[in-house]
């Protein structure tokens, strides 16, 4: 690829972005360099590989480049399923190879080195360059503001109530939970009933999108399974059911 | 002689515009989950986004690059419409059923894992495997990966349809036109912008038209150099849409068969062998993997048919326009339906002056005849839409045919208008025009109640609650063990399958939604729950829970809510060792006891 810039340009950005995205462990920095590694560089270098000596316009190379990268990945992810599987490794290495035998073949194919294409882009001016970070900015703010929740005050909350073993202990342990999606901070009185005669109560003030967890073990010394009633009361209704729902705890080594 | 400098022309300034117009909309769509009904804010928006764009189109002194830069602008600008409705999840039916198969491919590390929802959709999994390659290299969700590559995919359809225009006309001033006309199809405001297979494949099947349009303009000895780009986009958009894949073929064999017609010649420029390799490819991909899409689309046409037939003999009273499925959905208000028409038009207005341009001009140009073919059977599509099962087939139609009729309007849109001598007139007028069809588009492809987001996550002291659904599914996701399978309505079963990352079964295959609807169970559910391998029953109360479009939200004071009666829920605490491990009021799960 030697004295063919936009090539060796292209190998290089490929490979330093290949390791970064896989080496960087924080979403958004990795995603800086994966972006042109995945939308970029391959259909860049398959299109430079494909027109060899000739040179395309601008707005061609810049179609190519992102069309024929969505189709390498498309169809690379078809490859990687029949040649050992799909994860970052295996993606990593494949738009890399793309590139670099892409780029060689470039090379091979233009022959003499005649300098890379030489594409003039405009250069803005001081009020254009203003004007264009303000576009820049709104589309942030406005993509901020679509990803922040906001006050509805309409909305009508509500509260979860649920009930479920606990992972691992083959049935003996429960877990019950209450988490609010109300609008407001609200008190609450939780009943369990484990069996026909131990009830447990918790009282409980949760904010919006609070929660909170009871957990619970099969009575020693019991056999067989015990039902268990979950009921949950607010504090300003104390006499109707708000929530009520149903589980079991099994003595120690019986599954259910 | 030294080459004029490049400049930017006013793209600065339009830029500019359209930022505050995307702030506008995404500021609408804010007060709007807030309770607020900010409609002229959010049309304001849109204009404030396409109306610059096209006045600038218009002139005669942009330069190519000045008009490529503002067709990209116009349109990722649109799509920024899309993702500021509902960021930062999706609320779109198909979306939801797409990024789960994304996020199986990112878990599973391989393809074609089942949908329990849409079963054919992991037999195209271009899109999916695209998106699981930015997930599994940045750690990024889904939502974020689909929208870069769709984003991706939009700037691909802006620019190819640009190319594609100027190599067919001549002029990048009808290319920007006929470009920026496109962006008022039906679809393209949301339909043709969520995370969805087509998204992907029709901007691919623009890049393949272009790239085939330049090998024929190209001399003959470079012209097989753009055999790699139209193959490879071929082979991708067989793997990524089935329709996207026959259109592709139909409209090479069409090219064909009208470059034979022009020449009386199958030798080069003629595209014959690129039509085979489409058709021979996306046979081979239907009959050796997607064998299913006979079952998913066979119904979907001949009920299609059978609907055109029985409206046209009268047997069947035609449907009417604007109207939603259920008695539930507010009605489109009388000025919106009378823009949607308008819109209509006014493209049929542009028809007579484009169709005698192309004739004119362009009558040897094999593209232009079919550009001029699929404009007028655009309008043959829309009678499609008083067909009651055949609306959609029409609307999704519309987004192909609309590429002829954007080039033949932009041939019309193109000519020197000088109302009283003024041009400036003419160019006032045609921008007007430009915005009543991107409007009354939008309102004709989506419906009226939606183009505004709803509260799905909601800011409450300073905290974030979600809606029933949304904690439903973040609640599964969290606490029940992976490989559960439940049964629920259509709206619950998409959001458990994403975010929820559950296997949730719904609808009529298998028959989840008799179950959960009658008041009483019959003897065959139960079976027929065991054998689907249903753990856990979502009994959901609320009946917008069926709509796929509409049941993710908050509850509202002052909506009519209608509930289904209590039975449907209460019946399966009935069933033996069946018991209600979670309530959140309207929505119940019981889960089922595992057989012995």
């Amino acid at each position: 690829m030697r004295g063919h810039r936009d090539l060796r340009l292209v190998g290089a950005l490929a490979l330093a972005c290949a390791l970064l995205a896989l080496a960087i462990p924080w979403t958004g920095p990795s995603l800086v360099f994966a972006a042109p590694l995945l939308l970029f560089l391959p259909g860049y270098a398959v299109t430079a590989a494909a027109f060899g000596r000739r040179q395309l316009e601008r707005p061609q190379m810049l179609l190519l480049a992102i069309a024929l990268s969505l189709a390498v990945l498309t169809l690379g992810s078809l490859l990687l399923n029949y040649l050992g599987g799909i994860h970052p490794l295996s993606w990593a290495l494949l738009e890399l190879l793309v590139v670099l035998a892409s780029c060689r073949v470039a090379a091979v194919r233009r022959g003499n080195p005649g300098g890379p294409p030489r594409w003039r882009l405009p250069r803005p001016r001081g009020v254009e360059a203003a004007m264009l970070l303000g576009a820049a900015a709104a589309a942030i703010v406005a993509l901020v503001l679509s990803a922040s929740a906001v006050p509805a005050g309409d909305a009508l909350g509500y509260t979860q109530l649920w009930i479920l073993p606990k992972a691992g202990s083959g049935g003996s342990e429960a877990v019950v939970g209450v988490r609010s999606q109300e609008q407001r901070s609200a008190d609450f009185d939780l009943r369990i009933r484990i069996g026909t005669e131990r009830v447990l109560r918790r009282s409980f003030r949760l904010a919006p999108g609070e929660g909170r967890q009871v957990r619970l073990r099969a009575p020693t010394g019991g056999e067989g399974e015990v039902p268990v009633v979950a009921t949950l009361l607010r504090h300003n209704r104390p006499f109707a059911v708000y929530r009520r729902v149903r589980g079991s705890l099994s003595s120690p080594g019986e599954t259910r | 002689m030294a080459r004029p400098k490049p400049t930017t022309g006013l793209l600065a300034p339009i830029a500019l515009a359209a930022g505050l117009g995307l702030l506008a909309c995404s500021l609408a769509n804010a007060l709007a989950r807030g309770g607020s009904d900010p409609m002229l804010l959010y049309w304001a928006g849109v204009l404030l986004i396409a109306l610059p764009v096209f006045w600038r189109l218009t002139s005669r002194e942009a330069s190519l690059g000045e008009r490529l830069a503002l067709v990209c602008l116009l349109g990722l600008s649109l799509y920024g419409v899309k993702v500021v409705r509902d960021a930062p999840l999706f609320t779109f039916s198909d979306e939801l059923v797409h990024a789960f198969n994304a996020d199986q491919i990112a878990h599973h590390g391989e393809l074609f894992r089942a949908n329990p929802i849409l079963a054919v959709t992991p037999n195209y999994p271009g899109l999916e495997g695209a998106t699981s390659a930015l997930m599994e290299l940045t750690g990024i969700s889904s939502y974020w990966a689909g929208v870069l590559v769709v984003a991706a995919a939009r700037l691909s359809l802006m620019i190819g349809l640009f190319l594609l225009f100027t190599r067919i006309s001549g002029s990048p001033r009808t290319a920007g036109l006929g470009t920026a006309i496109y962006t008022a199809n039906f679809n393209f405001l949301f339909w043709g912008a969520q995370f969805s297979y087509e998204s992907l494949a029709l901007p691919l099947l623009v890049v393949v038209l272009m790239a085939v349009a330049e090998r024929g303009a190209s001399p003959r000895q470079w012209a097989h150099e753009w055999a790699v780009p139209i193959v490879l986009g071929i082979a991708a958009i067989v793997v990524t849409h089935h329709l996207t894949s026959y259109a592709t073929a139909v409209f090479l064999a069409a090219l064909a068969v009208v470059y034979w017609a022009l020449r009386r010649d199958w030798r080069w420029p003629n595209p014959w062998p690129y039509a085979v390799l489409a058709a021979v490819l996306a046979v081979g991909w239907l009959l050796l993997v997607a064998s299913s899409t006979f079952g998913y689309l066979s119904p979907v046409l001949s009920e299609a048919f059978e609907a055109i037939f029985n409206t046209a003999s009268g047997e069947a009273p035609p449907r009417g326009l604007f109207q939603g499925k259920g008695p539930s959905i507010p009605a489109t208000p009388l000025p919106a339906r009378a823009i949607a028409l308008l819109a209509v038009v006014v493209l049929a207005a542009a028809m007579p002056f484009g169709l005698k341009r192309l004739w004119d001009r362009y009558r040897r140009e094999p593209y232009a005849l079919i550009f001029a073919a699929a404009a007028i059977s655009f309008f043959a599509t829309l009678l499609l839409r008083l067909a009651p099962a055949a609306w959609e087939t029409g609307n999704r139609l519309s987004e192909y045919l609309f590429i002829g009729l954007a080039f033949v309007a932009a041939l019309a849109a193109a000519r020197e208008w000088r109302p009283r001598g003024q041009r400036w007139l003419g160019r006032g007028a045609l921008t007007a025009a430009f915005g009543v069809i991107v409007v009354g588009g939008a309102i004709a492809g989506w419906p009226w109640d939606l183009q505004l987001s709803s509260p799905m996550r909601v800011s409450a002291e300073g905290r974030t609650i979600s809606s029933p659904p949304l904690a439903l599914a973040e609640w599964a996701r969290r606490e029940i063990p992976p490989r559960a399978r439940f049964g629920a309505t259509i709206a619950d079963a998409r959001l458990l399958l994403a975010p929820g990352e559950h296997v949730a079964l719904a609808g009529k295959t298998p028959d989840i939604e008799d179950i959960l609807e009658e008041n009483a169970l019959s003897d065959w559910e139960l079976p027929l729950l065991r054998r689907e391998g249903v753990r856990y029953v979502v009994a959901d109360r609320r009946q917008i829970a069926s709509d796929a479009t509409r049941g993710y939200f908050f509850a509202t004071r002052g909506e009519d809510e209608r509930l289904l009666p209590l039975a449907t829920v209460t019946k399966f605490g009935q069933l033996p060792g069946a018991r209600r491990v979670y309530s959140s009021g309207d929505i119940s799960v019981y889960e089922l006891e595992r057989p012995e």
